[in-house]
């Protein structure tokens, strides 16, 4: 009786102190909140892209009819592009200029703090600002980019850039690029922060230029910080609703849509809730496999 | 033991902001209330000028039911329909909620969701109350399912006065005689008509108009019957989707209109700076104006859009609302009795007074004699005149195809839709509409 | 020598372009501030106001702006602090704990990062309704913190995979416990990231929109977005008003910025410890 008493005594032991059941335990609260707002709305958008459901009362049940639409629709496909588009821009535009932004701003120079905060700015602005002010930027008639380029005469080059539909989807990722660089800047400046002061030290006395120390020591020690925002970037990019929302409306005639602004007005101006939750589903797959295909690309070859 | 002091005041500083900002709701004086709670959805938030007339119906009505209580939920003009989809697809739709009646409304009242208000309506002679055209936008197959409160608001063409007499001009009669005054503005370097088409709505009035003006409103009837009676293919649709690429090929419009918005007034102020001579637009535009800038308001004018000679629509018809956010009961709504007695409050002679007082033409028969203002007289004298009136479409039309025409007709500002290419686009939205 | 003389040149004319590319918009909305409405819609958009009026500032207080301040106050307060403990738990049972599913929670972390926000619109608010927080500010603390985590697991694990090994092993020799291994070493060697994880959730939530708009129903209770949209009408908005309560709220996060990034900086001496 009492082996078999000590002996669960030890078993229990063993469990409370083993990593699984530690892991469970710091785990919990993160689930906690996951499961009870995050997770359900997977399943959920997985079931109502199979109805066709205005929002109210019952579905009807549809089988995969909204997903051939989804394949057959122009729009849909239009909006797939431009959110690769803003991924590719961003990679190209957004990254280098914030991790510049960062090395500059973690180098020894005056002022830092004045112009960290500074360079902030575009990010906490809320985006109701953000609306009118690149409304304002871009205004065919009154805005400040034509004034300017006519000011420079370079008037050929003075376009309508939300109200065009070539130029509006580009004009649009200037202006996210815009707001997140901040974002991606903070992130390089924590990894830098992070990096051991001795290194420099120890390539300032082998006679290494600033470049050469950012290109021996900054880059490789950042390698982790920049995957990260890669994917970070990728997928905010799959997933940007807001500044688009307010600066076109992914307009005009659907000329800037992209996948959540589409998915947006399908299910609450349209009332398709059906074909949006498809959208929406959608956005999920493809935001998600890109970001799998990209970690496993960059894995850390053991 | 910084760590500790620090946590322990992070703990206090939670609990004293919790208290600051959750007081009411875990007060126990609710508790002991024995009222019944009826919701309100609407949208007049505390900018609404209308908010007033609300708030005071809701004052007036608790006031003489003792155990009632309206719980009112003021949402935001642009994020109401997404809150109001949310509340319904999550079968929590309130009370009593507001929709802009025709296709949004009936939307609802397909999957059963609105409650039909007809008989009340009937008793003792409520429906005499409203005007007749405001009533067909929240009736369908007969039945009532909502109470006009707010608005009544044609489509009209403004102008300034000062600027019309400068060039010498007169508001014309007909289309031929607009097509003059815009020719003389162009010729000053002003932009004929101003508008801002981000919205896609502004735009649109256009084209409603064109169509009432060149077959009248019975081709767009047909066009939208459920036995497609007619189509948005017809003849006068892709006329008046031609007359609107003639226009924006005569420069009778703003460079960049499709970027412009509506709501951050980057049409009027044209108007405020005389870069632009005209601006159609519904006729709250006279408050707003009056709001931004009084030196305009003083100036303005306006004008019925224009018949077009030798067409065969309507020389005088209207495109707008004749009364607009209409107030309906939710089916599942408890103490319907007492909702719609509410409705009868939000309808009454005061709240009548209320609205006037803001400027807003509430949808009540007898209302012109109220009328002090010039404007609002000379406004409503045109919608008592008018021969029919048509809703705006996309109010009107189920809100999938609705969206379809709105985006098509900014395409077709923007010149990459050609007229053929939007009505076809919409003859598609319509047949796989009922085709479901 | 001439060179780094350049180098430095170059260095401060790049700083000034993107302080005027990142600084000026902010300059057009204090302006913009400034003005009448009348003034906003007959002068030009760019020029300075008539005379420095502080009307709408007023106006703004008038309007309810302190109590939304409160509330939003309280709400980004809490979602951030929690997030900060609950995601910094996490990423440390996923990159220091061995266990058999670390990478299968970690991937559905990733998983977490693709969902559309307006695809959890209505579980979101079913769930809220049905466990009582609908129209509570509490209530918006646990849709925040489970919307932010994602990202701030995936910012914390990349960071904490990074600190090497040696100093775990030290404190395990010292026989100390997974759980004083989290507080007295990874938690703190994590500064850096951990107040960018804060910085970034406390200008989203900060700014946060939807779901304020469909938890939140009486205006005593709406957030600094939702009482700016009020401002925003159909028929017109209010463009100086708006600006004005972008400016008021942006004070706070600025000031709550400066003080997070000086905590970042000073994990360079945590930093140095990684060797």
């Amino acid at each position: 009786m009492e082996k078999i008493n000590s002996d669960k005594k030890r078993i229990i032991n063993n469990i409370l102190k083993s990593n699984g059941f530690f892991a469970f335990l710091f785990l919990l609260p993160a689930f906690f909140f996951f499961t009870l707002y995050l997770l359900a709305p997977i399943p959920l958008s997985g079931y109502y892209s199979l109805l066709r459901w205005s929002g109210v009362g019952e579905g009807v049940f549809i089988g995969l009819n909204n997903w051939s639409r989804l394949i057959r629709d122009s729009t849909f496909w239009l909006a797939v592009g431009n959110n690769f588009k803003l991924v590719f821009l961003s990679l190209l535009i957004q990254l280098p200029t914030a991790l510049f932004l960062a090395v500059v701003l973690t180098s020894k120079i005056k002022l830092d703090k004045f112009f960290k905060t500074v360079y902030f700015f575009p990010m906490l602005l809320s985006t109701v600002a953000i609306g009118v002010i690149w409304g304002y930027i871009y205004n065919p008639n009154v805005g400040l980019l034509n004034n300017f380029l006519e000011a420079v005469g370079l008037e050929h080059l003075i376009l309508d850039w939300l109200g065009s539909r070539r130029y509006a989807i580009y004009s649009t990722i200037v202006a996210i690029c815009w707001r997140f660089v901040p974002f991606h800047m903070i992130l390089y400046i924590a990894g830098i922060v992070g990096i051991p002061e001795q290194l420099y030290e120890a390539a300032e006395i082998d006679g290494a230029n600033a470049w050469v120390s950012f290109r021996h020591i900054t880059l490789p020690q950042l390698k982790t910080v920049i995957k990260n925002s890669v994917v970070l970037s990728i997928v905010g990019s799959l997933k940007i609703f807001a500044e688009i929302f307010v600066m076109t409306g992914g307009g005009p005639n659907h000329a800037s849509e992209v996948m959540a602004t589409y998915m947006y007005t399908t299910s609450f101006d349209s009332y398709r809730m059906g074909y949006g939750s498809t959208i929406a589903v959608s956005l999920f797959l493809i935001a998600f496999s890109v970001s799998l295909i990209f970690l496993y690309l960059t894995r850390k070859k053991q | 033991m910084n760590k500790k002091i620090f946590i322990v005041s992070l703990i206090l500083m939670f609990i004293f902001m919790f208290s600051l900002v959750e007081v009411e709701a875990f007060s126990l004086f609710d508790l002991f209330r024995r009222t019944e709670t009826i919701t309100l959805w609407d949208i007049r938030t505390p900018e609404d000028p209308a908010r007033a007339a609300v708030e005071d119906a809701i004052a007036r009505f608790e006031e003489d039911h003792d155990n009632i209580e309206i719980e009112h939920v003021p949402i935001q003009n642009d994020d109401y329909k997404t809150r109001l989809s949310v509340a319904a697809a999550a079968d929590d739709e309130p009370d009593i909620f507001m929709t802009w009646g025709g296709g949004g409304l009936k939307n609802y009242v397909d999957e059963g969701m609105v409650y039909d208000i007809t008989a009340y309506l009937e008793e003792d002679n409520w429906r005499d109350n409203f005007l007749d055209a405001a009533m067909n936008n929240s009736t369908f197959e007969g039945k009532t399912y909502g109470v006009p409160v707010t608005n009544v608001a044609p489509a009209v063409i403004w102008y300034r006065e000062d600027m019309f007499a400068e060039y010498d001009l007169t508001p014309p009669e007909t289309y031929e005689e607009l097509l003059e005054i815009i020719e003389v503005f162009k010729e000053n370097d002003i932009v004929p008509f101003t508008l801002a088409n981000q919205n896609r709505w502004p735009g649109s009035m256009y084209y409603m108009y064109f169509v009432d003006r060149l077959a009248g409103p019975e081709v767009y009837r047909a066009a939208v019957s459920p036995d497609m009676a007619g189509s948005f293919t017809d003849e006068p649709f892709i006329e008046a989707g031609q007359m609107i690429r003639d226009l924006v090929e005569m420069d009778a419009f703003p460079a960049g209109l499709n970027a412009m918005n509506e709501d951050d007034g980057d049409s009027r102020t044209m108007l405020y700076t005389k870069d632009a001579g005209m601006y159609l637009m519904g006729s709250w535009a006279y408050s707003t104006i009056g709001m931004e800038d009084e030196i305009t308001q003083e100036q303005l004018n306006f004008f019925p859009f224009p018949s077009i000679e030798g067409a065969d629509g309507t020389t005088s018809g209207i495109v707008g609302t004749v009364g607009d956010n209409f107030y309906s009961v939710a089916e599942k709504c408890e103490n319907k009795e007492m909702a719609v007695e509410f409705l009868r409050y939000l309808t009454d002679e005061k709240a009548k007074q209320e609205l006037l007082a803001v400027g807003n033409i509430p949808p009540i028969s007898g209302v012109a004699d109220d009328l002090d203002d010039p404007m609002l007289q000379s406004i409503f004298r045109v919608v008592e005149e008018a021969e029919s009136s048509q809703l705006w479409y996309d109010q009107d039309l189920p809100p999938e195809i609705a969206q379809v025409h709105l985006n098509q007709l900014q395409g077709l500002f923007g010149g990459d839709v050609t007229p053929e290419e939007k009505a076809q686009a919409m003859a598609d939205a319509i047949e796989d509409y009922y085709a479901d | 020598m001439l060179l780094g003389k350049i180098t430095i040149f170059l260095k401060y004319i790049f700083c000034l372009v993107w302080l005027v590319i990142a600084g000026y918009p902010f300059i057009f909305v204090f302006n913009t501030s400034l003005k009448e409405r009348r003034e906003f819609f007959t002068t030009s958009v760019w020029s300075s106001p008539e005379s420095w009026q502080f009307q709408n500032y007023i106006e703004a207080v008038k309007a309810g702006f302190l109590r939304y301040f409160l509330n939003t106050g309280f709400v980004t307060f809490s979602a951030v602090i929690l997030i900060v403990i609950i995601a910094a738990m996490a990423s440390y049972v996923i990159t220091r704990i061995e266990f058999k599913y670390s990478n299968l929670v970690f991937l559905i972390f990733v998983a977490g990062m693709m969902i559309p926000i307006h695809s959890t619109l209505i579980p979101v608010y079913r769930v809220t309704r049905t466990i009582g927080l609908y129209n509570t500010l509490t209530g918006l603390i646990g849709p925040y913190v489970a919307f932010g985590l994602p990202i701030s697991v995936f910012i914390l694990t990349g960071f904490m995979r990074d600190i090497p090994p040696q100093m775990e092993e030290a404190a395990i020799i010292d026989g100390a416990s997974k759980f004083q291994i989290f507080t007295k070493i990874i938690f703190p060697l994590s500064r850096p990231a951990i107040f960018t994880v804060a910085i970034y959730n406390l200008v989203i939530f900060w700014n946060e929109f939807v779901y304020a708009l469909i938890l939140i129903s009486s205006p005593g209770k709406w957030n600094i977005t939702l009482g700016l949209w009020n401002f925003q009408g159909r028929y017109g908005t209010n463009i100086p008003m708006v600006m004005t309560g972008v400016i008021i709220s942006a004070v706070p996060v600025i000031i709550l910025y400066l003080f997070f990034q000086d905590q970042v900086i000073r994990g360079m001496t945590a930093g140095a410890l990684k060797e």
